[in-house]
């Protein structure tokens, strides 16, 4: 049998490690545009110049000859013919049994008047970008990143990490808007605004300009402001990779004949590392034949970690009619606990995360704690401790 | 795999695992210089009490399915497939904490004085036989065990 998949991002690696532990006799084929293995969750601590490319890396370093996979780097798929099982790019095909599309994302650009005419603005998605991100910076005074929420905040904190003072644009009334509140959002902005950061709310991009050479000169707000810019980062979202799924994925991850797979942000089913990992696996136990059902992942799952204050959010974390709230709030700790008819619906815990893991256990199973007699903030996996034959926790229902 | 087994019913709470693995990681022989209320050092295990006032330990169980090293975007953590140990690696760590949120038993934490690595259980790998804290139990409460599942 043999697997193609297509991407090394953490679906197609974990998807790769998954096929040669079942099949350890399959062959399996790696097709990347990337020529390299790099965690993009880490781009930012590349840009500030705290890691090298080979520090990005996710995997070891003999990742491909230990599991005798062939892997092409470097090359854009450009097809896929299902009829004869066949990928097509630039100079070549390869054939499959098994195919997985493994491709990603990529950033999304809004319309903005004159961006396509002028050099200086960029995304953050690959290695590329993240260098050529960190070249122009160098040289650069007047840098906007447009977006403040994960994306645009991690290039933040990598230009800061490198000395400079971004100026960063949102829509929205807050930092992370879609993964904290306003009471939690603050306390990362006012360490960005202390670090020299300086935003922008309720705005957004309508034009830029460039000079006479075609260099990004300045760009326009909504409003009418104009205000100079020579490097312009664009975070305010990601456009699935997805033109070679021939169909939307079904409940295995299938998107079309029993040989072709999707997994991770391709699949526009989720844009989190931890999905894409998950899909990665349940995409190849299938194309291995052992059947597996994908289980839709809670969508608002992160963490924030920036300036040594780390959060966690889950859920739901924003109240509305009918839930009740507990908020508890000391030295350096914010704490909220959202709950609907005695179901945890979201949290998010900043300053101390210490042990909070069983939060998302709860809020994903729609665990019903109000039976527990005790203060929500004591309640833990110990109130449904159990363990099976191996010797592993299970929460008792 | 080898396990850390539980039997919880026979905890008393005496916490002489938690002390047994402070001193584990201290890197400095003999209990007698071990500071309990040292910021730096903690342990990677701890006895819960439930609502009915019964204690359950709680042990990183090198899960099977393990939801740290399933959410881990740096590489750190990862399941050994020959030892069936969690391993976590330092170096790579980037602190993300991704592996905190996603352990559904809330064994994992960060460090409490620097916030910038994981406290994690490393089976007291580099201690030969079993890990301190079985070996210091007084009531066999936990035990290793070889178990099927890897
Ligand atoms: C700056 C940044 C910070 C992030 N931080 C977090 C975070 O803190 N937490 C979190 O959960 N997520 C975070 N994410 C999101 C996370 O990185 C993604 O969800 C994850 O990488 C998705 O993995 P994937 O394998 O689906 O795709 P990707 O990692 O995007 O990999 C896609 C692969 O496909 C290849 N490819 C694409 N098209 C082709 C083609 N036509 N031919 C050949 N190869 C192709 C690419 O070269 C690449 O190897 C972050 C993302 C960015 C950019």
């Amino acid at each position: 049998m043999k697997h193609v998949i297509i991407g090394v991002g953490a679906a197609g690696i974990v998807a790769a490690n998954t096929i040669s532990k079942h099949r350890p006799n399959d062959q399996i084929v790696m097709i990347s545009a990337d020529d390299a293995v790099y965690s993009r969750c880490m781009l930012h601590k590349y840009i500030g110049g705290g890691r090298s490319v080979e520090a990005l890396s996710f995997v070891s370093p003999n990742f491909f000859e230990a599991r005798n996979i062939v892997w092409r780097k470097g090359i854009s798929v450009t097809g896929i013919d299902t009829a004869a099982k066949t990928v097509s790019f630039d100079g070549g095909t390869e054939t499959y049994d098994k195919l997985l599309i493994a491709t990603g994302a990529k950033s999304a650009l809004p319309p903005i008047e004159g961006v396509k005419d002028c050099s200086g603005v960029y995304g953050l998605r690959d290695l590329a970008d993240a260098t050529a991100i960190r070249d122009k910076a160098a040289g650069a005074e007047k840098i906007v990143i447009v977006g403040a929420g994960l994306v645009g905040l991690d290039a933040a904190y990598g230009l800061i990490e490198m000395g400079k003072k971004p100026m960063v644009i949102d829509m929205a009334k807050s930092v992370l808007s879609a993964n904290l509140d306003e009471r939690a959002a603050e306390v990362y902005q006012t360490k960005f605004e202390e670090a020299g950061c300086v935003f922008r709310f309720e705005s957004k991009v309508s034009k830029v300009r460039s000079d006479g050479a075609g260099n990004l000169s300045c760009m326009i707000l909504g409003s009418g402001e104009e205000i100079p810019c020579d490097l312009l980062i664009i975070a305010v979202g990601i456009n699935p990779e997805s033109k070679l799924l021939p169909g939307k994925p079904d409940k295995y991850l299938k998107v079309g004949d029993d040989s072709v797979f999707a997994a991770g942000d391709a699949t526009g089913l989720s844009s989190s590392w931890p999905s894409a990992m998950e899909q990665g696996e349940v995409a190849a136990l299938n194309m291995c034949g052992i059947e597996t059902v994908y289980e839709e992942c809670l969508a608002q799952r992160n963490t924030v970690n920036f300036f040594g204050i780390a959060s966690v959010s889950v859920g739901r974390f924003l109240a509305t009619d009918g839930d009740t709230l507990d908020v508890r709030v000391d030295k350096g700790r914010y704490q909220k606990i959202v709950i609907n008819d005695g179901v945890p619906a979201g949290v998010i815990l900043q300053g101390d995360i210490s042990r909070c893991g069983f939060w998302q256990y709860l809020i994903r199973n729609n665990v019903n704690i109000e039976k527990i007699p005790r203060s929500v903030w004591k309640v833990s996996f110990a109130d449904a401790y159990g363990l099976n034959q191996d010797g592993e926790y299970e929460w008792v229902k | 795999m080898r396990r850390i087994l539980i039997d919880s019913e026979k905890c008393l709470g005496c916490k002489n695992c938690s002390i047994a693995c402070m001193q584990s990681h201290r890197g400095e022989d003999g209990v007698a210089g071990l500071n309990l209320s040292s910021q730096e050092l903690e342990s990677r295990n701890t006895v819960l009490m439930n609502s009915k006032k019964q204690y359950k330990p709680l042990f990183c169980r090198h899960c099977s399915k393990p939801g740290c090293a399933k959410s881990c975007m740096s590489g750190a953590m990862v399941k050994n497939p020959e030892t069936g140990l969690v391993e976590y690696d330092y170096e790579k760590c980037a602190a993300c904490f991704m592996c905190v949120m996603n352990c559904p038993f809330g064994v994992l934490k960060p460090d409490r004085a620097s916030g910038t690595y994981v406290v994690k259980c490393d089976f007291c790998a580099d201690k030969g036989s079993n890990p301190e804290c079985v070996k210091n139990c007084p009531t066999g409460a936990i035990k290793v065990e070889e178990v099927t599942t890897v």
